[in-house]
């Protein structure tokens, strides 16, 4: 039971690291990217290639380099395109991605998919019992994001992004470098898609294009809205929720008997459905909304 | 957002503490202790999701069949648990997980796509239980396997040469091949070019398609358009299904090969296109011994059509009975021990049996048995690979799959 803990909380820690990435771009910045899973991808492969030959390390650091630099290219590109077209934009990168590596054997080895992928910490894992060492090292890079992120969304950056997504036009009015902001936004959040990208690979070990499908946006976002949209700690909550959802339902048909399996494996993902349905009706603001600051907090002295 | 209902720090505290006990509300089912506890990983959802169910039918009745003669090793019955694939791999291998840590299995079988057996190889491998596949990428049983992987399904390697002596048997020599980017077809290509080239027919052109495409009808010009001898369409069931409409309405004369798993899918094909589409497509599968009375007994029991050709879900039936005689002949539930038991019961030499019940009961009373499945022989090289795999191509005429030769 606490190796099968592990590896969901090794998941968890991956979901929460590409939801802390999108709430970063859209809770904070505004900014809708439904390209989530291309970003992921690329930074599974970047490290899946590179991290026999460099170690995981630069392999890592590559990933998030190489996501964070088409980050930029896609937002220099189409940020200035309102928010649904956005959205379109970046649910075609998402598509283009997946259908490069799917196709361009050479690099990718297509559909066969890349096996073999080396772990951080290998040796030591041996010792101590494998997924440990890994959850571990999976815990402190969350941390680590974390921390960084949540920095950033205090500090004046992530105060400016947050204006301009509450109103682009009085902020670009204020003197602020809007299309400059948001490009370093969507470049941040790539970065850290990357990574969790990154994290994937090194967890399974094995990578295909069929792990990087639509769905893994699609959980992203339900992770951000169930968290509360704009909020870090809210996106742990978030994370953690959709995955006990998607998990915990897993044990529904090992207890109930009356229905045939078959039809309770269809049931699961209707009952995952509903579950976050409720979780709208009863919080719509999120299990954890994103504190409301005042002037006061940042004037001393400011009216309220 | 008002302040009423943001939240304290202690709230979201106690809401961080009460979450690991989110997955504690259940205790997990293990099987009572003198239950075996076997496990699956099938799809029944997602793009692979019409091929789970018979699977999981199949292997419920072989379970129910062995417990209800009495179990094994002294009465002991087996207990199945059976996660969805999703038809993905990232799923798959929590599943496994899941069933290697919480039900404690000694097998986890099942596995009808590659990408799926190739992500949960490594943490079966890990905990020193079984793996057994119903797919076909080569690369699930290369590298080190320990011992522990059986392949009850024909590589890759071998469809493509099948492939390839049909379009001798039907005069075809100027060939196109129109197939679906997956590592299951990718595979079966360059084998099926070299057999092509030694029996002096040509490959003009390699047509591939992504999966879930919304129209084929580019890809099937671009195949069918230099009007070759025929095209080996290279499919699953739901882009058989439009590939083959496509053809239909582009009234193209090249000759149709395709795959069981596409053409057939145990029949699901022609229920889904009807007969005038399906009208004159040749289609291969590895073969189930089908002249077999105790393969006529498990599509009756199966509650299909006389003459249906069950791939996958024999392949499940197999796996259960394999666990159960290796088991039965090691003596022990330990999947690292009856792991070595595996060849003694399912290779020759020995006596031919391919009743489970029967066989069951021949291992008790010593004798040296060779068992045959629903599926294959059930013979293993040793690398876990199915030996003697021959391939049973039928033609589909007025509405029906017609038997039209056996290759190997």
């Amino acid at each position: 039971m606490t190796a099968y803990l592990v590896t969901v909380a090794i998941l968890v820690c991956e979901a929460a690291l590409i939801g802390l990435a999108l709430n970063f771009q859209w809770g904070l910045a505004g900014l809708v990217n439904f390209g989530v899973v291309g970003f992921v991808a690329i930074g599974a492969y970047v490290t899946a290639l590179l991290a026999p030959e460099l170690g995981w390390l630069p392999a890592m650091a590559a990933a998030g380099a190489i996501s964070a630099a088409l980050s930029t290219g896609l937002a220099l590109l189409s940020i200035r395109l309102e928010e649904n077209y956005l959205a379109i934009v970046t649910i075609g990168f998402g598509e283009i991605v997946r259908l490069v590596i799917l196709n361009e054997e050479w690099l990718t080895q297509g559909a066969l998919g890349i096996a073999d992928i080396p772990r951080p910490f290998a040796a030591l894992g041996e010792a101590f019992g494998g997924d440990l060492v890994f959850i571990a090292f999976t815990g402190a890079l969350l941390a680590i994001v974390f921390l960084g992120l949540e920095g950033l969304a205090r500090s004046p950056f992530g105060r400016a992004l947050r204006a301009i997504r509450d109103d682009a036009t009085v902020t670009a009015a204020l003197g602020k470098p809007v299309f400059a902001l948001r490009v370093r936004a969507f470049a941040v959040g790539g970065a850290v898609m990357g990574i969790a990208g990154a994290l994937h690979a090194f967890y399974l070990r094995y990578i295909d294009p069929s792990q990087f499908t639509p769905i893994v946006t699609a959980y992203a976002f339900m992770a951000v809205i169930a968290g509360g949209r704009g909020s870090n700690v809210g996106l742990l909550l978030g994370a953690g929720s959709i995955m006990a959802l998607l998990e915990g339902t897993r044990f529904l048909k090992d207890f109930i008997s009356a229905i045939d399996g078959v039809q309770l494996s269809a049931l699961r993902l209707g009952l995952i459905g509903v579950g976050i349905v409720l979780l709208l009706i009863l919080r719509p603001q999120g299990l954890v909304p994103e504190p409301r600051r005042r002037v006061a907090d940042v004037l001393p002295g400011g009216r309220d | 957002m008002t302040d009423a209902l943001s939240m304290t720090r202690r709230s979201v505290v106690a809401g961080l503490g009460a979450l690991p006990l989110a997955a504690a509300l259940r205790t997990p089912a293990i099987a009572q202790a003198a239950d075996v506890p076997i496990g699956m990983v099938l799809p029944f959802s997602g793009a692979t999701g019409a091929y789970g169910p018979a699977m999981k039918q199949a292997a419920d009745l072989v379970v129910s069949k062995v417990n209800d003669s009495g179990g094994i090793l002294g009465g002991r019955k087996l207990k199945l648990f059976i996660e969805d694939s999703e038809t993905s791999a990232t799923t798959s291998v929590t599943a496994s997980k899941k069933l290697l840590e919480v039900n404690k299995v000694e097998l986890v079988g099942g596995f009808w796509g590659s990408p799926e057996a190739l992500a949960a190889k490594p943490i079966i491998l890990a905990a020193n239980k079984v793996q057994m596949l119903s797919c076909a990428a080569n690369a699930v049983t290369e590298g080190d396997t320990k011992g522990l992987i059986y392949r009850l399904q024909a590589k890759s390697s071998q469809w493509g040469p099948a492939g390839a002596k049909v379009m001798e048997k039907i005069g075809a020599r100027k060939v196109t091949v129109l197939a679906q980017q997956n590592p299951f077809i990718v595979a079966m290509v360059e084998p099926f070019k070299a057999e092509m080239a030694r029996i002096g027919g040509e490959v003009i052109d390699v047509v591939m398609y992504n999966p879930d495409q919304a129209s084929y009808r580019a890809e099937v010009e671009k195949a069918f358009g230099p009007e070759p001898d025929a095209v080996f369409v290279l499919p699953l069931l739901t882009d058989m299904v439009s590939i083959s409409k496509e053809i239909y309405r582009g009234g193209f004369t090249s000759k149709v090969v395709s795959l069981g798993t596409g053409a057939d899918a145990e029949g699901k094909f022609l229920q889904a296109v009807g007969p005038e589409v399906a009208e004159g497509i040749y289609h291969l599968q590895p073969a189930p011994p089908i002249e077999s009375a105790s393969y006529a007994r498990f599509v009756k029991e199966m509650g299909a059509p006389e003459g249906t050709v069950f791939l996958f879900a024999g392949n499940a039936w197999d796996q259960i009975c394999i666990t159960a005689l290796a088991m039965e002949h090691a003596k022990t539930q330990e999947a690292a021990v009856w792991t070595k038991s595996v060849r003694e019961v399912c290779n020759p030499p020995g006596e031919f049996v391919d009743d489970v019940v029967e066989a069951l009961k021949m291992i008790r009373d010593g004798k040296k048995i060779n068992f045959n499945g629903a599926g294959c022989t059930c013979d293993f090289d040793e690398k876990g690979d199915s030996l003697n795999r021959s391939f049973y191509v039928q033609l589909i005429k007025d509405g029906k799959n017609t038997p039209f030769a056996v290759v190997s």
